[in-house]
């Protein structure tokens, strides 16, 4: 049987400078003048389940517990657990191999049915503002935390994992693969004014591995 | 003034998000001795009340949550639930 290939569903205009072959997927680790931010980074290699059960609580995806309350999200050792309701969470895995899945009959692996990107640096949450509705910044609310809404008028998860009264800061942004050349075409868009560049895995790493100490 | 909604798990949002499921009627009527009369009109029946109901709605673009809330027909907001229904 021949190797298979796997597509991530966003396409950048630039082509990276740095790139390897990672468990089938082409990861971009670099780009040409990333510049000093903000950026988008293409993550559709990244390891994603989806978690069900009606004691979904009661699970420990990567020893980390599932938050209680719907919006909340438990981030550390590169696993971000957000709890969606009473009895779904998802869970990305940001560190360059995820885990094997547990042997439960409630995990879906949906890396390959999902969009996955992150946008941040400096002026972040000024681009969303111009696609979204959603309050980012809500002083009321902690990062990390998860928003179930619509960004470009596509149902989403959201999840910002860093915000500053500024603009600056970043979060991760998962829809339905189908929307996926869209989305980086508006966001690209909504982004010129303030310098938004793609940019590579590399540039993400630092980012996240900054924001767990 | 837009209609905003209350969604029990996402919070107060903008109510473009939100698809209409129609005036809550209560539970489905019992089987036995059910006529075709009155099951037509528990479907198709309506209110259409000029004031407070409680209606169903469907968070389409968030979390995809059925729940019920109550609205007032004669300005498009969303209110607290009636005394009256309590």
């Amino acid at each position: 049987m021949g190797e298979i290939k796997r597509e991530s569903p966003v396409r950048f205009t630039a082509s990276p400078t740095k790139s390897e072959v990672r468990d089938n997927w082409t990861v971009a680790l670099e780009y040409d003048e990333e510049g000093q931010g903000p950026w988008l980074v293409d993550l559709a290699h990244k390891t994603r389940w989806d978690l069900q059960d009606n004691k979904v609580g009661e699970q420990r995806p990567g020893d980390l517990t599932v938050p209680s309350a719907p919006g909340d999200c438990t981030f550390a050792n590169n696993t971000l657990v957000n709890r969606m309701n009473r009895t779904q969470a998802s869970i990305y895995h940001l560190g360059a191999a995820a885990p094997a899945m547990p042997d439960f009959s409630g995990y879906t692996d949906v890396t390959e049915s999902t969009v996955f990107l992150a946008l941040f640096g400096p002026n972040a949450f000024f681009i969303a503002e111009k696609l979204a509705s959603l309050d980012f910044l809500d002083p009321a609310k902690t990062a990390p935390f998860l928003y179930q809404g619509p960004f470009c008028h596509v149902p989403c998860q959201i999840v910002t994992l860093e915000k500053a009264a500024d603009g600056a800061g970043g979060f991760l942004l998962t829809c339905s693969r189908g929307y996926g050349d869209s989305m980086v075409h508006a966001i690209l868009e909504a982004g010129v004014e303030f310098g938004l560049r793609p940019a590579g895995e590399n540039c993400f790493n630092t980012w996240a591995q900054g924001l767990q100490g | 003034m837009a209609l905003t909604l209350t969604c029990p798990v996402c919070g107060k949002r903008n109510g473009y998000e939100f698809r209409y499921g129609g005036e809550d009627k209560g539970p489905r009527p019992a089987e036995a001795g059910l006529t075709p009369r009155a099951w037509c009109d528990y479907v198709h029946m309506n209110k259409c009340t000029a004031g407070v109901q409680k209606e169903w709605w469907f968070h389409r673009d968030g979390c995809g949550s059925w729940f019920t809330t109550w609205r007032d027909t004669t300005n498009n907001l969303e209110v607290e639930q009636p005394e009256a229904s309590k």
